[in-house]
């Protein structure tokens, strides 16, 4: 009997699942991110840039993996931002710099329909402490954007992955459900990396929406740290997206060794750490000639107790 | 294809395959590219790239055209200094290549710049490094450590394999890069090793015409191994006129003019050939005999024995697969003298990090700053840290030279901190950068910083002399006793501030003294020539070098005088200078731009201001200077009707030349470029015949010479051309030298006696050295002092 492969087919090739799907950015803003993207088709099977990111940049040398391109609606959480409802539809209305800018539902397919593989609906996260009626309006407006990207997708290979928002399992159950027997190509769910301290309350919304969507895709946004994506595997996510493998790299840290820490890394230092952070939360392997200039827990270890000579 | 033994030992045991870095010592002909080339097949064939390390231009052209087909549809890319400049673009980009050759300063750029080059880094998973063992070479050797070390850190997923036929610490070498090594001796073909002995230098062109003979005759070819161009061209002339079909091989031919000679070699039309080192390494040209005709080279300073591994190199070629049962090698080795005895047994040098030596630490240094990849003093220990160096235990102290390069203003602390470590960023200089950016030492960049602000009126040819005392400026042009007076003469003409300083104050500004001087006033002279004829073979003939030298130089120079003119740029704390009025006469600013032009163009001072005219180019330059149009002036007042009349330019364009330079004049004059104040240099003559009967020249060659004893009242001498007897007869010493010969008191004597402590020539030897320093340079003085050209490993003399 063949084993049962989950996996995405995407235009840029197939993910197979679970996946950690590594985030990136375009542009100057993170330059360690510049230095990481030549290498993420060594240690991943695809990569994720949010809308803010991908908007008015040079895509042209990314790397050939497939691209997951969300909405950009974690900006509705900005201090400068405001959740509009224009013609049933949930916008983002932000001021920057004394000018308005609104992010619609159609601002965020554009894109998505010019350069990603797989896309995700714009989505209002609902933080913790969120006032009873505020959550539910949000949450309507993401239901409601999910249906007019789907209704609206022009692109047939655009693989369109619908956003969960909710506040407990019940409200995530009764998301996903609005969801059910429509042809999304999967589910994503949001809103999670507030409550990710709770890993029981995290898990009871994504065993809600499993249990609601059958078989299809599940996604979960910016939960990235290897024990907690493990635990989300097994209970049936199919795809997690994190920056947190290169976050912790600026900060000289390393995964496998949390407690130790270069204080002074160099780009190099940094570059070193995010691949062998991202190797381990994708499985793969670090070749063995690379051994002398990555990481290991010995290594950093010896860091830690100060020994004089700094090598490795 | 049957797999050499060595070839299958390494495949069986997956050395290729394994992802380790690998270190192979294999002799020559032994199936090491072979091997490279399964690596690169295997890489390309997975759609990732490969990049193959080459000491040699001529190789890497060599390589890609060989390759071409092999390893189709892959484009290949060759990245030396052919390409690049001077308009000439690149066959294949680095973007599109997935095959890249280049040599170890293409590849120190490209990491020193690695942002212009993250495109394609990223994506190498082979380094092949052949000759490794140059990882130890006195120049290059810092460079390529530091270029593997950067590309290591870009790219840890890359895999290198380094090759080599000589190293004398493969295990450490192969630890150094975390890696595996393998060593086999198995050869195709092996070597007979055979000594031929003389006791007298003369007798050895016979000797050779006899091994040489024997080997032609019976259907072989034989490659002869000398210590200098003169020495290949005498013998193989000498072996010509014997009737035997022999040619030279020496740097100082061009490219085309050696590849002929290679070709012919291969061809057959040729049966002997006499080479310097040109020929130690790489191109393939298989002989039965390999004749070692000097043991001995020239290192900068003195004559030393050759390395084993220099020996190997050269006698690796013997034996021809298929035509010849054994290869010959025939070492030439005095009668008194065993030392040449131990190569066959091949006990190889060990490789030596360059970075022990402090400047090329410095260099490394500001290429690591420059380029961003390390930004603090930890970040600088801990790079060093991995070095060779540092795994010898060699490394210099690095605290101790990150001070001395601020207080030499090289590097400087920032303002800035490091937001977690509080630790001060360091950052180069604008000087630092531009030795990083130059590919410079930083000597270099010190020395001209200094010089310019110092000497702000320095001439067009203090400024050449300035470029050419430095340590990048290549190639060593050296001085022969023979053409110290028509150097001098050529130098009394000349208008120069600095030849009419006293010797030591030359020297101090300088940095170089003895031969080195020698050597860069001879460059000066060269390239000054060249900007007045713009005729690399005219100015060869007059000067004694060769045309491909010629340009070659002046390729350096304006690489080094674009430097200058960085540095010139940079401004001294507190040294606010203002704008010159135009009018006033030219800055050394403009000199060295219309220096620069004038050496890219061939053209003097005058026909230079011709080219300020927008759409006159050096081309036209030219044509308006046979046209007697020599300067700006005689444009501006030029006859219309005549300047049209020139072919090519039309009436309307001859208008705007003309009006561009009537404008000119008003503030630019042909005349400010002129110089007319000769230099005082004194003629090569010495102030006195002899001193206290003893003649100083030879004196001065004594100090040179090492000695030994042989026996009671016998000494064995030798640092010159040739190692030399000396014996007791009596009461006085007699030599088998032939100035000896000719009734003189040789040097080979005159060192012996002051060994033996004459207090004779103890007075006289101090009176020479009192007279050294005090007046203008004295060519003759300068070539009698011992200290000599900067160590070049590019062994200027012998080549």
């Amino acid at each position: 009997m063949e084993p049962i492969v989950r996996a995405l087919n995407t235009r840029g090739g197939k993910i197979r699942f679970p996946a950690y799907i590594p985030v990136t950015t375009f542009g100057e803003e993170y330059p360690l991110d510049d230095l990481v993207r030549p290498y993420l088709p060594r240690l991943a099977q695809a990569m994720m840039v949010s809308y803010h990111y991908a908007r008015n940049r040079n895509l042209s040398d990314r790397p050939n993996l497939p691209l997951l391109v969300d909405s950009g609606g974690f900006s509705a959480l900005f201090k400068d931002a405001r959740i509009r409802k224009r013609n049933g539809l949930g916008c983002i209305e932000r001021t920057l710099d004394g000018s308005h800018q609104l992010l619609s539902p159609l601002d965020a397919l554009d894109l998505q329909e010019r350069i990603a593989d797989v896309a995700f609906t714009l989505d209002f996260p609902i933080p913790p402490g969120t006032k009873p009626a505020e959550a539910k309006v949000r949450q309507a407006l993401t239901i409601a954007n999910a249906h007019w990207a789907l209704a609206n997708r022009r692109r047939s290979d655009l693989l369109l992955y619908a956003c969960v928002q909710a506040w407990d399992a019940a409200s995530a159950r009764a998301c996903a459900r609005a969801y059910a027997g429509c042809p999304f190509d999967g589910i994503a769910i949001g809103g999670l990396v507030p409550r990710a301290r709770d890993l029981v309350g995290v898990l009871s919304i994504v065993d809600a929406v499993r249990a609601e969507i059958g078989d299809k895709a599940l996604h979960v946004f910016g939960l990235g740290k290897p024990d907690v994506v493990a635990e989300l595997f097994r209970h049936g996510v199919d795809s997690v997206d994190s920056s947190s493998y290169v976050r912790l790299a600026v900060d000289g840290r390393l995964w496998s060794n949390p407690g130790a820490r270069i204080t002074d890394p160099s780009a190099t230092d940094r570059l070193h750490l995010a691949l062998c952070n991202l190797a381990m939360a994708t499985g793969q392997t670090l070749p063995l000639g690379a051994s002398r200039w990555l990481f290991s827990t010995s290594i950093l270890q010896r860091l830690e107790e100060g020994q004089t000579d700094d090598s490795r | 294809m049957s797999l050499t033994p060595s070839q299958a030992a390494v495949m069986e045991r997956g050395l290729i395959d394994s992802g380790f870095n690998c270190v192979l010592q294999m002799p020559t002909g032994s199936g090491k590219t072979w091997l490279a080339e399964q690596a690169m097949a295997q890489v390309l064939g997975r759609g990732q790239r490969a990049l193959y390390l080459t000491p040699l231009r001529a190789l890497a052209s060599e390589l890609m055209e060989r390759w071409r087909e092999r390893f189709a549809p892959n484009p290949i890319g060759v990245f030396t200094g052919e390409f690049g400049r001077s308009g000439r673009a690149y066959p294949v980009s680095y973007h599109n290549a997935r095959l890249l050759v280049m040599t170890p300063e293409r590849l120190d750029s490209c990491t020193r710049n690695w942002r212009s080059h993250w495109g394609w880094i990223p994506e190498v998973d082979l380094l092949v490094v052949d000759e490794i063992h140059l990882l130890g070479d006195r120049h290059r050797g810092a460079r390529l450590e530091g270029a593997i070390s950067r590309f290591r850190r870009l790219n840890p997923f890359v895999q290198i394999l380094g090759l080599s036929a000589t190293l004398g610490n493969r295990v450490e070498l192969a630890g150094w890069l975390d890696g595996v090594e393998f060593a086999s001796d198995w050869r195709p073909i092996p070597i007979d090793w055979r000594f031929v002995r003389y006791r007298k230098a003369n007798e050895k062109p016979s000797l050779l015409l006899s091994e040489v003979g024997r080997c032609v005759g019976q259907g072989g070819k034989s490659l002869v191994f000398v210590q200098s161009r003169r020495r290949a061209e005498a013998l193989s002339l000498f072996l010509a006129k014997q009737g035997l079909r022999a040619y030279h091989h020496h740097a100082g031919l061009n490219h085309s003019s050696r590849r002929e000679v290679e070709e012919g070699f291969r061809q057959g039309s040729c049966d002997v050939l006499v080479a310097t080192s040109t020929l130690e390494m790489g191109l393939n040209l298989p002989v039965r005999q390999v004749v070692l005709y000097d043991v001995q080279s020239f290192d900068g300073n003195e004559f030393r024995p050759l390395p084993t591994n220099q020996v190997w190199q050269r006698v690796g070629r013997a034996g021809r697969p298929g035509l010849d049962p054994s290869g010959e090698a025939v070492l030439f080795s005095p009668t008194w003298d065993r030392a040449a005895d131990g190569y066959p047994r091949g006990v190889f040098e060990p490789v030596r990090s360059g970075l022990s030596q402090p400047r090329l630490l410095a260099e490394q240094v500001l290429a690591e700053l420059s380029s961003g990849l390390a930004r603090t003093r930890s970040q600088l220990r801990r790079t060093f840290g991995h070095s060779l160096a540092a795994h010898q235990n060699r490394m210099p102290d690095l605290e101790g030279l990150l001070r001395q390069m601020q207080e030499t203003e090289l590097i400087r602390e920032d303002t800035e901190r490091e937001p977690d470590s509080g630790e001060l960023r360091l950052c180069p200089t604008r000087l630092g950068r531009i030795a990083a950016r130059h590919l410079m030492e930083p000597a270099t960049v010190r020395l001209f910083r200094t010089a310019m602000l110092d000497e702000p009126e320095a001439s067009f040819f203090d400024i050449l002399l300035l470029a050419s005392s430095s340590p990048d400026c290549e190639p060593l042009l050296p001085v022969d006793f023979e053409e110290l007076d028509s150097l001098g003469d050529a130098l009394a003409r000349e208008s120069s501030r600095f030849l009419s300083k006293a010797r030591s104050e030359l020297e101090d500004r300088l940095g170089v003294g003895g031969k080195r001087l020698l050597a860069a006033l001879k460059m000066s002279q060269v390239a000054r020539a060249w900007t007045r004829t713009g005729d690399a073979d005219q100015v060869a003939e007059l000067t004694g070098c060769y045309p491909f030298e010629v340009l070659r130089l002046r390729e350096s120079l304006i690489r080094l005088l674009a430097a200058m003119a960085d540095i010139h740029r940079v401004e001294k704390p507190g040294d606010h200078r203002p704008p010159r009025p135009p009018e006033e006469e030219v800055s050394l600013a403009d000199k060295i731009h219309a220096l620069s032009q004038m050496l890219q163009a061939g053209l003097d001072e005058e026909v230079i201001t011709l080219t300020l005219v927008p759409g006159v180019g050096p081309t036209w330059a030219r044509r308006l200077k046979q046209a007697d149009i020599t300067d700006l002036e005689a444009l501006a007042q030029a006859e219309p009707e005549a300047l049209a009349a020139l072919p090519g330019l039309s009436a309307r364009r001859a208008y705007q030349w003309m009006d561009a330079a009537v404008e000119l004049v008003r503030t630019r004059s042909a005349f400010w470029y002129r110089e007319s104040r000769p230099s005082n240099l004194t003629s090569s003559e010495t102030s006195s015949g002899t001193i206290n009967g003893v003649d100083p020249y030879r004196l001065r060659r004594a100090l040179d010479l090492q000695l030994r004893p042989l026996d009671e009242g016998m000494y064995h001498v030798w640092g010159g051309l040739e190692p030399h007897r000396v014996w007791l007869q009596g009461s006085t010493w007699d030599c088998d030298c032939r100035d000896a010969k000719e009734g003189q008191t040789c040097k080979h004597i005159l060192a012996v006696r002051l060994a033996r402590g004459d207090r004779t020539l103890k007075l006289a030897v101090g009176t020479v050295e009192q007279g050294r320093s005090e007046g203008p340079i004295n060519l003759r003085d300068l070539w009698f002092d011992a200290p000599s050209p900067g160590g070049s490993s590019h062994d200027p003399w012998n080549r």
